[in-house]
């Protein structure tokens, strides 16, 4: 019976590569990697300028059978100590307050960055040629799935088990006001799913994984720890456990690329721009989250970012890279200017714009005020006075009358969005990189934080077009905006937010906020 | 305090206020440097617990003197020059149970360097794998 071309191309094929005898994980690894498909008419969502070699290797040498066993063990371990002993001895009531909101923001958004990268890595399996590079990134794609429940669970847990749940559950609903929201999608969207897709290897894997997860979900367990938060270790160290593998699939597509044309040609920009976008949001946002959501403070933010993002990815990864033609990205300068103040700036931002976010701020106490001068000299004079001035003013209470919002009025420092990271600044009143440039396109005007964003933005504008909140609101009166935009509690009166920590002090309601009559306006309309 | 320069509060790390300030503004630390070391961080468990204090600080500390393992609380975080390597069928005599290279992955956290594994051996270097140095494939007889 004659047999089909199918079935003789396999024949032949083990004719040549016998079966291993044996079972041993690296040996049916290799043996399979001698089977090969035709990708010549391979096709993706985003072509890449680059080729990629069709010989790269994996580095794990991973099968499907060690890499399901490999993790079940993970889930086992990790849903073993939550639901075991961390809730017999009641862990998530022993957080501290103020890391309890901190982590309705990190689990939320990494979930967001976590779900992303599930089609960012899908699109690289479509992408590249050899089969063991395929092998890594489709393991990629498994793990992303995992990463997203597991940041789900982090707030499920919180939520379920431990003290104030608002924020914990259901945060997406408050996306179109929280001004921390779209550049957190710029960053963990955006960046890892848009364009070329060896750039957005390089944003996911080469900047986002191998530079700044270690802060994001290794460093972050120290703080956990520190206050009082044992479920956090527990998840994301477990999370780190497959990142490891993330961070080797991005240098494995720089390997990929080494010896193509274009890769000296674009390779630089590529990785400046990447390496832009990722510190643009996650410098501050982490600093703000490790050093103002804390009360026990591990080390000052910096000391934190030049280990990891300069010491160690910029020496051991990028460094090792420069006899291969990769420099130093041109933007680290003012990247290091902000990993020092930027977070101290979004702060100061943050807890003006308290009322449009979906977790509890609280001003640095006096002890605190000692910790940022001795570690940030220079910072009562910039900072810690305005806190004074706020706290005098009554901040906290909902029958002050008084959002701190106002003060920026009041002193003439006008709150603007940069486009492209979408990041607020206010450029009058800053210590980090920021200064404004304002730009028109198709009649709309745009403003900018950096030169590095605005040259990104000039290459191709129309991928920048989201709104902000001041254009987007631009008239309405506050407390309309926060009901429309899903920033109530159950009770449908009580802010999520709060500008205070304190379990015992009074909570603004959407009242509070109306008889204080703050219209939002757009400052680019007054330039 | 440890006077490794591979430690975690070396150098600039030890420096504060406005003597870090300086150092980390000065004109010279505004690239990156190439660094030879190479950064593991593992996440506590009974197995790598015993890894760490009976092979990597027991039995095998003479052959890696640039090792610091450090203990931040949820993780063990270890830095040396050149490389660090564990060979799993060490650990399985140690242990006393079978422990294979994919059983160390579940708690090897995060790796800065280029890591990768060979039969039961984890291997993290700086040498720059796959450009300057061929990933081998297992061989077998």
């Amino acid at each position: 019976m004659a047999i089909s071309a199918a079935t003789k191309a396999a024949t032949d094929a083990l004719a040549v590569n016998r079966a291993p005898v044996s079972v041993g994980a690296q040996e049916v690894h290799r043996w399979m990697q001698s089977f090969t498909w035709d990708f010549e008419k391979n096709r993706t969502k985003y072509s890449t300028k680059y080729k990629m070699a069709n010989d790269t290797k994996e580095q794990f040498k991973l099968i499907a059978k060690e890499y399901a066993r490999m993790e079940s063990v993970k889930d086992e371990r990790q849903f073993g100590s939550l639901q075991d002993v961390l809730t017999r001895v009641d862990a998530a009531n022993r957080v501290h307050p103020k890391w309890n909101e901190s982590m309705k923001v990190i689990s939320n958004f990494l979930e967001v960055g976590e779900y992303n990268a599930i089609a960012g890595t899908g699109m690289l399996w479509d992408s590249a040629t050899a089969p063991e590079q395929k092998n890594g990134y489709l393991g990629q794609v498994l793990d992303e799935i995992r990463h997203t429940n597991q940041c789900g669970y982090v707030n499920y847990y919180f939520a379920k088990q431990g003290q104030d749940a608002a924020g914990h559950n259901d945060a997406r609903r408050t996306r179109a006001i929280g001004p921390l929201w779209k550049g957190m999608k710029r960053v963990f969207s955006d960046g890892f799913i848009s364009g070329d897709a060896v750039e957005c290897s390089i944003n996911l894997q080469l900047v986002g994984e191998a530079c700044f997860t270690n802060p994001l979900i290794v460093a972050v367990t120290e703080w956990a720890c520190a206050n009082g938060d044992e479920m956090t270790p527990t998840v994301f160290l477990s999370i780190e456990t497959d990142e490891l593998r993330h961070m080797a699939n991005g240098y494995q597509t720089v390997v990929s690329i080494a010896n193509d044309a274009a890769a000296s040609k674009y390779l630089n920009t590529d990785l400046n721009n990447a390496f832009w976008t990722q510190q643009k949001y996650f410098t501050p946002v982490l600093g703000m989250m490790f050093e103002y959501g804390s009360h026990f403070k591990v080390e000052p933010w910096v000391k934190t970012w030049n280990r990891w993002v300069y010491e160690d990815w910029g020496g051991i990864w990028i460094g090792r890279l420069g006899k291969y033609g990769v420099q130093s990205p041109a933007s680290l300068r003012d990247a290091k200017k902000d990993a020092y103040w930027a977070h101290h700036d979004l702060f100061l931002l943050a807890y003006a714009l308290w009322p449009t976010g979906f977790f509890r701020l609280s001003l640095p106490t006096a002890q605190e005020a000692e910790w940022y001068e001795a570690n940030y000299p220079g910072w009562y004079d910039m900072y810690g006075k305005v806190y004074d001035e706020w706290r005098a003013r009554g901040c906290e209470d909902p029958n002050s009358g008084f959002l701190p919002l106002q003060w920026f009025i009041e002193n003439n420092h006008p709150i603007y969005i940069d486009r492209v990271s979408q990041v607020p600044f206010c450029p009058s009143y800053c210590k980090g990189a920021s200064t404004l440039r304002v730009l028109e396109f198709n009649g709309k005007k745009h403003s900018f934080s950096d030169q590095w964003g605005e040259r990104m933005w000039l290459s191709e504008p129309e991928r920048y077009e989201c709104q902000n909140i001041f254009e987007q609101y631009e008239g309405r009166e506050l407390s309309e905006v926060i009901a429309e935009g899903h920033g109530l509690r159950s009770d449908g009166k009580t802010l999520i937010s709060q500008p205070h920590t304190n379990k015992d002090g009074k909570l603004w309601t959407l009242d509070d906020i109306k008889k204080i009559n703050c219209v939002f306006s757009d400052p680019l309309k007054a330039l | 305090m440890s006077t490794n320069s591979n430690a975690y509060g070396s150098g600039i790390m030890a420096k504060t206020g406005k003597a870090f300030a300086d150092e980390y503004f000065s004109e010279e630390n505004q690239t990156v440097h190439e660094s030879n070391e190479v950064v593991l961080v593992l996440k506590k468990s009974d197995e790598i617990n015993s890894v760490v204090h009976e092979i990597l600080l027991g039995d095998r500390k003479a052959d890696n003197p640039t090792l610091i393992v450090e203990d931040r609380a949820g993780y063990w975080w270890l830095k040396a020059t050149g490389k660090i390597e564990i060979d799993c069928t060490e650990v399985s005599e140690l242990l006393g149970k079978h422990y294979s290279v994919y059983d160390l992955l579940v708690d090897v956290s995060s790796t800065i360097g280029r890591a990768y594994t060979l039969g039961e051996t984890f291997t993290i270097t700086s040498e720059l794998m796959g450009l300057d140095v061929k990933l081998q494939d297992l061989q077998t007889a």
